[in-house]
């Protein structure tokens, strides 16, 4: 936005705004704090086809009624949201739409976020005039893992134009005219691209609804929070919505600097799968050849006191948080072990045509450019253990390792959240939390720094890995440990030299670009 | 120490307790001689309950005998005392039903919310009130349990006169 555009004023319900010419009506209007109803208009979406009708507003010196979702605003236009005019006509369209509406509220996936729900029950009328029977559709699939439920649909194309607008696939097409009028895949083709999870975000109504999802949970049961996902190095926002302490869902958060509205479908399966296998749930030491339960502060106690000066490797995991690898990095150069690399799972490179800087990365971790920032190597595989030697593991790095890998050494530190095989000739385990249970920060592919927060509780006395390194650290004659995120945070900027100027609260849901960013962590493309 | 203990001197006539006691008789015999007693020979004789008795709940069931709940999840929601569970799935013909639905009559307050937000009329308050059982676990109804109770179900309001809602 240049600062030569030029700024109208208009006033919207009595509000006067001032907003750059071009901006819409509707635009205008969220300026101003109306909430102009709407179901076509999408902000991610740039074709506006104005045709759901529901934005109609009332503006002065026009004959009739205006869609405000394409009604540019010009200087001095008094517009009304709220006149009878636009009420009544606001009203009949909830009733058109409501004609054929199974109403099905009580088992829709959609009921409590509903934009149909919310308008009907705002301005709609108690009871339908419409005497004859409803047309009843049922349920299509229109993808492998997208269920369409016909009789919801309000038609709005915002699924189709987000196909043909965003993703650049002409998958997705309305079928039939008029009241019969329904959404379909093209006939003979597919709906497999790889951000079709998206059209189930965009869909106002309850009419695309995710397989994975149907009748799992209701909108006011789950707690929703802000988190990155973990599932490449793009480090797309989204929102984490927990029911029972499991995550049900993961939607995308807005973020022009990172994903926009969108994510991939592979993203969104990946904090689902996240506590599956065997969790530790407990400090478990190396006692008389076995692994035995003992408190955190034996644990550390003991593992401080075993841990001196030592020769060895540390292989970290690119999906740790950033606190986790500085307070790791910090660790290994108190025990004298330099070094240290990480495994990235590779995977194929999927677009999105309609917003290129969102990709769905090779690089399948999230904090990639956070292990390098914290001076570990990316490496091909796991590095051979050394007859003796200490070898400390942190984060999941060993779920594909074999069996007996650091079974030779001296002194195996294994800090993870799951008890893969191979963490089983450990010498001592540290329970960590997951991603979805623990705040933290990752970098993303571009050098952003990015934070994300807790949303389940941990199984067990797990506690996420900064927490307690900090404390063994304190045990080894460190600084006292930290317990807040935003001190494990300004603990790390301060060892850090990108991060200098960073702070927790600074960083705020949108993140930051680490200094020098003329020069990002990781190539970008 | 003991205090002095004074004697006073009364008359017979207000010192003897014969008169007292026929007093007292009289009327025992008078309740003995009427019959109409509070007392209700419970459990031979039942009391009579009114139409809108909030009691022990019941869910309607479809000719197939097949609960009508569909899982919706608002009878959960709106529970003041939390006492209903639900887990709701997805049945062969693709429609959501309750997989788990359990009620613990212990913790319900028998407020009737959960009749009130009911969309499709499945679950109900019952005019029933004798649930006595030997364990505690017992007192959580299931599906089935709720189900096969056939008492009368509360009326919410007289159908005569819907403004009493």
């Amino acid at each position: 936005m240049s600062d030569a555009a030029k700024q109208i004023t208009l006033t919207i319900d009595g509000v006067e705004v001032s907003v750059e010419a071009g901006t819409t009506v509707l635009q205008a209007a969220e300026h101003a704090g109306v909430v102009v109803p709407h179901y076509c208009y999408h902000p991610g979406i740039p074709s506006r086809p104005a045709q759901c009708r529901m934005c109609l507003v009332e503006i002065e010196g026009q004959p009739k009624l205006q869609p405000s979702c394409v009604f540019p605003a010009g200087d001095g236009m008094v517009v009304h949201t709220t006149s009878e005019t636009a009420e009544t006509a606001r009203k009949s369209v909830i009733e058109f739409l409501l004609l054929n509406h199974p109403l099905d509220c009580p088992i829709c996936d959609a009921a409590g976020q509903c934009m149909l729900q919310d308008y009907a029950f705002e301005t709609g009328q108690l009871r339908s005039r419409y005497a004859e029977a409803k047309m009843v559709l049922g349920r299509d699939r229109v993808a492998e893992d997208i269920l369409y439920f016909g009789d919801r649909c309000i038609v709005c194309t915002r699924c189709v134009r987000f196909m043909e607008d965003i993703a650049g696939d002409n998958a997705l097409v309305v079928a039939q005219r008029g009241h019969k009028a329904y959404i379909d895949t093209f006939p003979g083709r597919d709906l497999d691209h790889a951000f079709r999870g998206n059209i189930v975000d965009v869909c106002p109504v309850g009419a695309l609804v995710h397989e994975d999802f149907v009748f799992k949970a209701r909108a006011w049961d789950m707690d929703s929070s802000p988190g990155i996902c973990p599932g490449c190095s793009t480090g797309c926002n989204i929102e984490v919505n927990v029911k029972e302490n499991q995550v049900v869902r993961t939607k995308p958060r807005l973020n022009p600097d990172v994903n926009s509205y969108w994510m991939c479908d592979h993203g969104r399966r990946s904090l689902v799968m996240s506590n599956r296998g065997v969790r530790a749930e407990a400090p478990l030491v190396r006692q008389g050849g076995e692994l035995e339960p003992a408190s955190w502060n034996e644990a550390l106690a003991w593992i401080a006191g075993e841990l001196g000066d030592a020769t060895g490797i540390a292989v970290v995991s690119a999906a740790a948080s950033n606190e986790a690898l500085f307070y790791t990095r910090v660790l290994l150069d108190r025990i004298g072990i330099e070094g240290g690399t990480f495994q990235v799972e590779q995977g194929d490179e999927e677009t999105l045509t309609g917003f290129p800087k969102l990709k769905l990365r090779a690089d399948r971790a999230p904090n990639v450019a956070g292990a390098e920032l914290h001076d570990f190597k990316r490496a091909d595989g796991l590095p051979d253990v050394p007859d003796g030697a200490t070898l400390v593991v942190v984060g999941d790095a060993l779920s594909n390792a074999p069996a007996d890998y650091g079974a030779n050494a001296g002194f195996f530190l294994y800090v993870g959240s799951h008890l893969v095989p191979a963490a089983g000739n450990a010498t001592a385990i540290l329970p960590a939390a997951t991603i979805p249970e623990t705040d933290g920060t990752f970098v993303n592919f571009e050098g952003r720094v990015q934070r994300f927060h807790r949303a389940l509780r941990s199984p067990g006395v797990a506690r996420p890995a900064w927490m307690f390194l900090s404390r063994l650290l304190e045990q080894l004659g460190g600084e006292p440990g930290v317990r807040e995120i935003g001190d494990a945070f300004a603990a790390m900027a301060t060892g850090t030299a990108r991060m200098e100027a960073m702070s927790w609260a600074g960083l705020g849901l949108r993140g930051e670009l680490l200094s020098e960013a003329g020069q990002p962590a990781v190539a970008a493309e | 120490m003991p205090g002095e203990v004074r004697v006073v001197d009364r008359p017979e006539s207000e010192s003897s307790y014969i008169r007292a006691i026929s007093k007292g008789l009289g009327i025992t015999f008078k309740h003995f001689m009427h019959a109409d007693k509070p007392t209700q020979q419970y459990p031979d004789e039942k009391w009579e309950l009114g139409p809108r008795w909030r009691g022990t709940h019941r869910m309607a069931v479809h000719e197939d005998g097949r609960a009508k709940c569909v899982g919706c999840g608002l009878c959960p929601t709106v529970c003041p005392v939390n006492c209903i569970k639900l887990i709701p799935a997805e049945d062969e013909n693709g429609e959501r039903y309750a997989a788990v639905y359990e009620i613990d009559e212990f913790r319900c307050i028998f407020c009737g919310f959960c009749q009130e937000v009911c969309p499709v009329e499945a679950i109900h308050l019952g005019v029933h009130y004798e649930n006595a059982e030997y364990s505690r676990e017992r007192w959580v109804y299931d599906l089935a349990r709720l189900c096969e109770n056939d008492h009368p179900v509360t009326a919410l309001w007289d159908p005569a006169d819907p403004s009493s809602e």
